[in-house]
């Protein structure tokens, strides 16, 4: 990792969750972003620079894999990170680089996050 | 009315003349007339044809009129054949004659009137008509009853053939309910012989359970006519109860009233089956979808939570105090993440069941638990007859012998000895292949008044400690996968010996229904 911050783009459609993530990343020291839609993050990822995008998985509209096939089909570069309370791999959900539980608590995500960065972006399986 | 068909009518005389003259008299009324010119001509006419009535002078010079009655009545086929004798009246004539009264004889006194003798033998042609329809319509009659009831035999035949080809167990019963027969069938599968349950022997192969609500429909459908339909099961001869449907309908006759029950039996024990099957599977999907809401419901303000005092754990502003009751509330958030993700959120790593070698996994727990063995001073015997491969989801099954592994641990606080057999076996009840894994512990044991409850969810003997849900989410589990876990807990001279046992069939990764799969518990 470069010494430059890296930028997260943090999707949520509800406001306390997407705040809190934001700061838990800031933390562990990450640049943070937010969009509350899975649009509204298209269109910042086409406007700056962007890492990684963590993606609530259940979203009015565009759901977090449908915006991981979009981001993929633009950038297939750029890793995608799905979060979600849900009990069960959503189906599509493949095509992200990871996924994870909202059970698992901060530093679970973190983890995780920092793993796939070090993988880079390239799509699981 | 009837056709006129002409009769045969038969002029006796010895006198061509008289002949010729009753020829004349007797022509108008169309029937046929023969002439013979003696007794015993006239016998031969009677012999070859049928006669309707015979016209005879009395007196005739080989055999007289008397005489040619007497052979004629002697015969069992003219017994009935009308005579009309013609003669001078005399007195002697008059008393023989009425010796033939109780034949159809009649008499012309001379000179012949010729409108009388017509009359006559008019009336004894019009009787002979009548008597041959009636014979005729009678034979026709006989004839029909006679091919009815070849019908009836046949299709009396042809019916138990019938019912002796069908798949069905069947039987006839009499108006009240009486059973009078079975088929083939019946007997094939319970086992009994007519004599045992005729009428209202077949209780014997019932089920006492249903005995009363059947017998009661039943004898109920027997007094009202109503067709008759219940589900019960009926033991075979093996002794095993399967589950029938059976039916029963009246059969009228032609005013209506019932003259025999005609039922059948129809094995549903594969349908019933099926259809629990389905049931439960069903209500595993409702429950995983149900679990899922609940899961995304309370996971989504769980992780917020959780976000909120991990940045509160050590912020600045905060002193000591409040730093306490940060990480409290933090320690009691865990317990809620660890109860949703054990019972809600259970989600798995892969989304294919994949080959799992149960050995694997009982290694896997064993080294997780492997302090606590040391802490509480277990002895740990590993019997690892096979590779144990099933088809499913390593974390799901890890989670079952978790369950049971930690379970056993905590039943042996002061030392133990903990047994993991894994072992190939078959299904108990039906001989399916798959594998088994026994987890035997020394210790405190399950009370028998406990022993029932135990796989109910929010059951513990834990107090505080457990959840009440591990052997509820493990047996979930392993009837997902059409296996079954079961207990024992035995107390001998040196302590107890529990020993959970699972068994997992080996499944074909299609087999495990995508539905069920879906469920967390």
């Amino acid at each position: 990792m470069s010494d430059r911050k890296t930028v997260i783009l943090c999707v949520d459609d509800e406001d306390n969750p997407l705040v809190l993530r934001k700061l838990v990343l800031q933390k562990a020291g990450h640049e943070v972003i937010t969009a509350r839609s899975g649009k509204e993050a298209l269109d910042l990822i086409g406007s700056r620079s962007v890492d990684l995008v963590l993606s609530d998985y259940l979203m009015p509209g565009m759901n977090g894999a449908e915006l991981a096939e979009q981001v993929k089909a633009q950038h297939p570069e750029l890793p995608v990170v799905l979060i979600s309370g849900v009990n069960e791999i959503p189906p599509g959900a493949s095509i992200a680089d990871a996924f994870v539980s909202k059970v698992e608590g901060p530093d679970a995500l973190s983890r995780q996050i920092s793993a796939v960065l070090e993988r880079g972006g390239t799509a699981a399986e | 009315m009837t056709p006129h068909m002409p009769v045969n009518i038969l002029m006796v005389d010895d006198q061509p003349g008289k002949l010729l003259s009753y020829e004349a008299i007797l022509e108008p009324l169309g029937e046929n007339l023969v002439k013979a010119n003696s007794g015993r001509e006239a016998l031969e006419y009677l012999l070859k044809s049928d006669i309707a009535v015979v016209l005879m002078d009395v007196s005739m010079p080989d055999i007289d009129g008397f005489q040619l009655a007497d052979m004629i009545r002697e015969h069992p086929r003219f017994q009935k054949t009308a005579i009309i004798f013609i003669s001078a009246v005399h007195l002697t004539d008059g008393d023989r004659i009425k010796g033939y009264e109780r034949g159809a004889v009649d008499y012309i006194s001379v000179p012949v009137i010729p409108e009388l003798l017509r009359a006559k033998v008019s009336v004894f042609a019009e009787l002979y008509r009548k008597t041959q329809q009636l014979e005729k319509l009678n034979r026709e009659l006989e004839e029909r009853v006679a091919e009815r009831t070849e019908e009836l035999r046949e299709s009396e035949s042809q019916f138990r053939s019938l019912a002796n080809s069908i798949p069905q167990l069947a039987w006839m019963a009499d108006p009240s309910g009486n059973i009078f027969w079975y088929n083939q069938r019946w007997y094939d599968y319970t086992g009994t012989t007519f004599e045992q349950v005729k009428g209202w022997g077949w209780d014997i192969v019932h089920d006492p359970e249903h005995l009363e609500r059947v017998s009661k429909k039943y004898r109920q459908c027997i007094s009202t006519g109503e067709p008759w339909d219940d589900t019960f099961p009926i033991r075979g001869k093996d002794g095993n109860y399967r589950w029938f449907l059976s039916r029963a309908l009246p059969i009228h006759d032609v005013t209506g009233k019932i003259v025999r029950w005609f039922g059948t039996n129809t094995d549903i024990t594969e349908r019933k089956q099926a259809e629990e099957a389905l049931i439960k599977s069903e209500r595993f999907a409702a429950m995983g979808r149900l679990a899922g809401i609940i899961a995304h419901e309370i996971n989504n303000p769980l992780e917020a939570i959780s976000n909120a005092f991990y940045l509160l754990r050590d912020h600045p502003s905060l002193d000591e105090e409040a730093r306490y009751y940060s990480r409290l509330a933090e320690e009691e958030l865990a317990r809620v993440a660890h109860i949703t993700k054990q019972t809600l959120s259970f989600y798995r790593e892969s989304q294919q069941p994949v080959a799992v070698s149960l050995s694997e996994v009982l290694d896997n727990v064993i080294e997780l638990q492997s302090r606590r063995l040391q802490v509480s001073g277990i002895a740990l015997e590993k019997q690892i007859e096979t590779a144990g491969m099933v088809q499913g989801y390593p974390v799901e099954l890890k989670q079952v012998f978790l369950n049971l592994i930690a379970n056993a641990i905590q039943a042996m606080p002061q030392g133990g000895r903990l047994r993991i057999r894994l072992c190939h076996s078959s299904d108990w009840h039906n001989g399916r292949s798959g594998v088994r894994v026994s987890i035997f512990d020394t210790g405190v044991g399950i009370l028998p008044e406990h022993a029932r409850r135990i796989f109910e969810p929010f059951f513990s003997t834990k107090d505080a400690k457990g959840t009440g849900l591990g052997l509820w989410i493990s047996k979930g589990i392993v009837q997902k996968y059409e296996g079954s876990i079961r207990f024992r807990s035995m107390r001998d001279g040196h302590g107890n010996v529990t020993c959970f046992s699972v068994f997992i069939p080996a499944l074909a990764a299609s087999e495990i229904p995508e539905k069920a799969a879906a469920l967390v518990a």
